[in-house]
């Protein structure tokens, strides 16, 4: 086993557009289409050199670029999906929450 | 290694057009989504139906593999010849090298060099990615914990073959569901001297009997007598970092919550504890329990059902 590894949560702000992109095995052109079709929730300022994105935003956009792959998706029906299922995960939490099973 | 029926995985014959792989992969990738499947084994199956698709719907690749393994079935013991690939060039169906490392060994074996880069090249290696299941101590804590992922390995003969690799990582105390932490330098080795990839982990709580986790807060349920909910009371409850007194305010009600500031998972701002009353009633199993219940029952004019109608 190797020795301890120091982790670094990754909360907003921590990764660059070349991070995030490589994070989801994609080339960064990529990543800039789907930002500037606005498939992330926040709309981003004009010059890519500004943006950042946190630990949710590399799962969203994983997510999108395996609902793209899989099923041919263009991205802003690839995006709706990843809303949804986001959506089912916020509802699952509150059944959770009160008490109820999530199935 | 057993070989794979990637024909048997899709559902489709040998002789099935790429249209009919498609659409069969199209089904079984909606039926194993992995966000969405009620199958217990969805991801697992996600990855087979991923594997058999990327054989199979790249010509080159399907070419070779039937070239292969016309003669084998799902299951058998399987060893490829030596250099039974040659004249085939491999390219990856959108994945990238480091995802199809989660594929199978049967699949590393036969095409574990796709992708791979000639002499003189330079390039920062591929980042990885896990989910880790982690318990609510380690988030009020921080911690060590040991982590062991499949990753792929070289021989000396360039062949492929996955490997158990164990980390040992220090967890920061904050982490909570849903987040992603990052181990720099854990992800692929680079080419060509430049940089090894990252590690991140996407981390989820194991269940907890008594806790439940919501972002940063955390839900306990808190039972308590009734004569502790009608009359007010300071009693002890146990905390994910201890035990704490709390006041219980009179006339509170079952399921009423006590919010206890900034003792949730630790961070910038801390979540907060929420205790959820749950009232118990003792037993009427002595005459004098049963003496007090007729005694309330007589003297107490309380009828929980009486704003329900009907």
């Amino acid at each position: 086993m190797s020795d301890e590894l120091e982790a670094l949560l990754l909360e907003r702000a921590a990764l660059t557009l070349e991070e995030l992109a490589a994070g989801c095995c994609v080339e960064v052109e990529w990543v800039v289409a789907r930002v500037q079709a606005e498939v992330l929730h926040d709309k981003p300022p004009p010059d890519p050199a500004l943006w950042s994105f946190s630990g949710r935003d590399l799962l969203r956009l994983r997510r999108i670029r395996a609902l793209e792959r899989d099923f041919d998706a263009n991205p802003e029906l690839a995006a709706l999906v990843a809303d949804l299922v986001e959506e089912l995960d916020r509802l699952r939490v509150r059944l959770s929450r009160a008490g109820l099973a999530a199935d | 290694m057993e070989f794979k029926d990637y024909y048997q995985v899709l559902g489709v014959s040998r002789d099935a057009s790429a249209e009919v792989v498609k659409k069969a992969f199209r089904k079984l990738a909606r039926k194993y989504h992995p966000d969405v499947s009620k199958e217990p084994d969805a991801e697992a199956r996600m990855k087979e139906v991923n594997e058999a698709y990327t054989v199979l719907a790249d010509t080159e690749k399907r070419a070779a593999y039937d070239q292969l393994g016309h003669d084998y079935h799902a299951g058998q013991d399987f060893r490829p010849p030596p250099d039974w690939d040659a004249g085939f060039e491999f390219t990856g169906r959108g994945f990238s090298g480091a995802e199809s490392a989660e594929f199978s060994d049967f699949f590393s074996q036969l095409f574990g060099r796709m992708g791979g880069q000639a002499g003189g090249f330079r390039a920062r290696g591929e980042d990885h990615h896990a989910k880790i299941l982690l318990d609510l101590e380690v988030a009020y804590r921080g911690g060590k914990r040991a982590i062991t992922l499949r990753v792929p390995r070289q021989d000396a003969q360039g062949r492929v073959a996955l490997a158990d690799h164990t980390l040992n990582v220090g967890i920061p105390k904050g982490v909570h569901a849903g987040q992603v932490i990052r181990l720099a330098g854990q992800g692929a080795p680079g080419v060509g001297g430049a940089p090894a990839g990252d590690l991140y982990l996407e981390v989820h709580f194991e269940p907890h009997r008594r806790y439940r986790v919501e972002d940063r807060d955390v839900y306990a349920t808190l039972p308590v007598t009734p004569w502790e909910a009608a009359l007010g009371a300071t009693v002890k409850a146990s905390v994910p970092d201890g035990a704490v007194e709390v006041r219980i305010p009179a006339g509170s009600r079952s399921g009423g919550k006590l919010r206890l500031r900034r003792r949730g998972i630790p961070g910038e701002p801390p979540g907060d504890l929420y205790l959820v009353l749950e009232i118990h009633t003792p037993p009427a199993d002595t005459p004098r329990a049963r003496e007090l219940y007729e005694t309330m029952a007589s003297e107490l004019a309380f009828d929980p059902r009486q704003h329900q109608g009907g």
